[in-house]
């Protein structure tokens, strides 16, 4: 049987949580190593190791350059262990500088400047980006069947029909109620990017009536591209399918909620970028 | 002086338990929170109306409640109140969540120390075991996938939440999902109940074998449920004291006047104070201040749990059990609610975005969850998160000093003691995310 390990450095266990809710591999794969579900102490010899969480300690960096050496495979699970996520709103000067003091007041793990993904200090193999990724994603990497394809994009997954007749004026904001059925998010004045997300998530969160934020990153016609390439693209789906104003669209894809999608970017990536092209990503 | 280390695991993020011993007398006993992500510090200044989308980040396994208390706090700030479908759709998503939670912690989390296991899945194990085992795992999961359906179900995404939205929700259920989740439950309900039943029995010989429940002082508790009857949607806080048939209760704006919040120089949690006294949050916390769970089988064990240990029970170890009794009512409560009409009816209703202060408060699995916004432009002034485990730190400290002390003598100390520590910790089920956050 190949054995399995996942280890989590900093993060929330939600791509570990999601994890729990396949059962597939439980006749292919043994899990030797996640401390959320098993005690054991330190990862074995094993054919893969998922990592997911950003690497936000020197503990972090300790454990996971101490893990990869053990595994035949490397794969960097969730938007954390891919880009660091939604931490990168700290890279701040004055939240570096809360960090730096938390750490010299204690006793314990030091943090670093910034929550870095783990390509930037060991080799990746394969990229699973999400947050998190789908259960049925899980078994996609650790299965690699051939057959397996993603939808290009959110958008194509999504059930909801575009209307030609509706062209909001104004952004309906982020999190207004009574979101119409089956309508296209953006006609209802949403800012919703799932038509550059990229797919297999099944459009979980834009069916139920969440715009899309973008989670799984680029899709493969942005991900190996500077960021402006994909802002010129989105401003003109919603030029094309609204009257809302430029300046408008363009402040709003720049705020808190998208820093999930624009840090999977190579320029957001920081000084030494390590970003995963197309045929590493699942 | 001598410094034990036990790092820990079945428990959600990073801690590790040390203490100090000197000449076999036990000097402290250290809950160590590892980890730190800082959202109280980089939210400042970001949008306030996007938070119910981003602090559901703060943590993976009890992201339903902070998608639910964000979105309390935008409302209690802007004034709004959301129409009664919409409150039941959320009651719907705390409840999955609780019944994803107590199903983990209890056949996931701890049931290994119920078999001596290491693990649930996969296990070599002796014979003996293996026959009881049989088939724990594989129902675990089933039980544990009702919950995460029924978050999906009501709350969209499976892990971090997105149907609750500042006013209501962003749709009601159709009624063939919602009769197609019932059947679920339904199912799943046996399933449960004989888990649980073998829980309880491996717990009595886990306390015949050990000779105890654990720390059993009595102790202050908090939760934000109903004082009748459970109800995870949180209204107010309310504080069981011992000695005091009363139970003191509070508006979650009013937290400061009855808390104290302390900083140690070895976690990175906080830990919080009631007058000086330490706090028990969670599953038995809410078993002690209601005066019973109003569903049926969970009131049958209620009753049962309550002849035996009585009202309030304090052992460290009935925090498990309790959890189960909340896992039948989880499953109970939401085949009552899921029965109901939840597709007719406003979802949501409109609202103007204000600046202010709100504050919205949940029952988490772990205990009472209060978020805080203050809101200036729009944009986040001051953001704090008031996390059930920082509760529960202080108690934890004082369970495993008691239970070092019975394991550490002049002469040795007992094997016991690395599983006695993983035991107590578990009972408490801390979430390191949340408590650093």
């Amino acid at each position: 049987m190949e054995k399995f390990a996942v280890l989590q450095l900093s993060g929330c266990a939600g791509c570990e949580v999601s994890l729990l809710n396949a059962d597939a591999w439980v006749d292919k794969y043994q899990l030797v190593y996640m401390p959320l579900v098993i005690s054991a102490s330190g990862v074995p010899e094993v054919d893969i190791l998922l990592v997911s969480g950003g690497v936000r300690t020197d503990e972090d960096l300790h454990n996971l350059k101490r893990s990869v050496k053990k595994a035949n495979k490397v794969v960097a699970v969730g938007t954390c262990a891919i880009s660091g996520g939604v931490t990168n709103l700290g890279n701040r000067e004055e939240v570096r500088n809360f960090f730096m003091n938390q750490s010299e007041q204690r006793d314990l793990p030091r943090l670093l400047a910034d929550c870095r993904p783990i390509a930037d200090f060991v080799k990746v193999e394969r990229y699973l980006p999400g947050c998190p990724p789908t259960p049925e994603l899980f078994m996609a990497v650790l299965f690699d069947p051939p057959d397996f394809k993603a939808g290009n994009s959110v958008c194509v997954e999504c059930n909801r029909k575009k209307d030609k007749t509706m062209k909001p004026k104004r952004l309906s904001g982020h999190l207004h109620g009574n979101v119409q059925p089956g309508i296209c998010l953006i006609n209802q004045g949403f800012l919703c990017i799932g038509t550059s997300t990229r797919g297999g998530c099944g459009a979980l969160c834009t069916n139920p009536g969440q715009p899309c934020v973008g989670c799984r990153g680029p899709s493969n016609a942005f991900i190996e591209k500077e960021s402006d390439a994909w802002f010129a693209s989105i401003k003109k789906v919603f030029s094309k399918m609204t009257e809302i104003p430029e300046p408008e669209i363009d402040s709003a894809l720049r705020s808190a909620q998208m820093a999930m999608f624009l840090y999977q970017f190579i320029d957001y990536a920081g000084d030494n970028p390590n970003v995963p092209s197309k045929k590493e990503i699942l | 002086m001598t410094t034990l280390t036990f790092p820990l695991s079945r428990i959600e993020g990073h801690a590790q338990v040390v203490i100090e011993v000197e000449d076999g007398d036990v000097k402290s006993a250290h809950f160590k929170a590892m980890e730190l992500r800082g959202f109280a510090h980089f939210l400042k200044d970001q949008p306030a109306d996007q938070m119910p989308v981003i602090v559901t980040r703060i943590c993976g396994v009890c992201s339903t409640a902070h998608h639910v208390a964000s979105v309390k706090a935008l409302e209690d700030a802007y004034g709004v109140e959301p129409p009664p479908l919409a409150k039941k759709i959320r009651e719907l998503m705390m409840l999955g969540q609780m019944l994803q939670n107590q199903a983990t912690s209890l056949f996931i989390f701890t049931m290994p120390d119920r078999l001596g296991l290491s693990i649930i899945f996969q296990e070599e194990v002796s014979q003996e075991v293996a026959k009881e085992k049989q088939g724990i795992a594989g129902r675990a999961l089933k039980v544990r996938k009702a919950g995460t359906d029924l978050i999906t179900l009501a709350g969209g995404q499976f892990i971090h939440p997105v149907k609750a939205v500042v006013g209501g929700v962003t749709s009601g259920i159709p009624k063939d999902d919602a009769a197609a989740m019932k059947k679920q439950l339904e199912d799943a309900l046996p399933m449960a109940r004989e888990l649980f039943d073998f829980y309880w029995k491996s717990s009595e010989t886990l306390h015949d074998r050990i000779g105890t429940w654990g720390d059993d002082r009595p102790a202050c508790y908090i939760a934000a449920t109903g004082k009748t009857k459970p109800d995870y949607y949180g209204d107010r806080m309310r504080l069981l004291i011992p000695d005091n048939e009363n139970i003191i209760d509070f508006q979650s704006r009013d937290f400061r006047k009855h808390l104290d919040f302390e900083e140690t120089d070895y976690s990175y949690s906080a830990m919080t104070t009631y007058k000086g006294n330490a706090l028990r949050a969670n599953s038995l916390a809410r078993i002690n201040i209601a005066d019973s769970m109003g569903t049926p089988l969970a009131d049958e064990y209620l009753s049962i749990f309550r002849e035996i240990h009585g009202n309030p029970a304090n052992g460290i170890l009935l925090f498990d059990i309790a959890r189960g009794i909340e896992l039948v009512y989880s499953i109970e409560r939401s085949i009552e609610l899921l029965g109901e009409d939840l597709e007719n009816g406003e979802p949501a209703v409109p609202h103007t975005e204000t600046d202010g202060e709100g504050f919205g408060l949940v029952e988490a699995p772990r205990g009472p969850l209060v978020h805080r916004y203050k809101i200036k432009d729009g944009l986040i002034e001051d953001i704090e998160f008031i996390i059930p485990t920082v509760h529960n730190v202080h108690s934890i400290e004082l369970a495993l000093m008691t239970a070092a002390k019975r394991y550490i003598s002049k002469e040795k100390v007992d094997m016991e003691l690395e599983r006695a520590v993983g035991r107590v910790v578990r009972a408490f089920d801390p979430c390191i995310a949340c408590a650093t956050h």
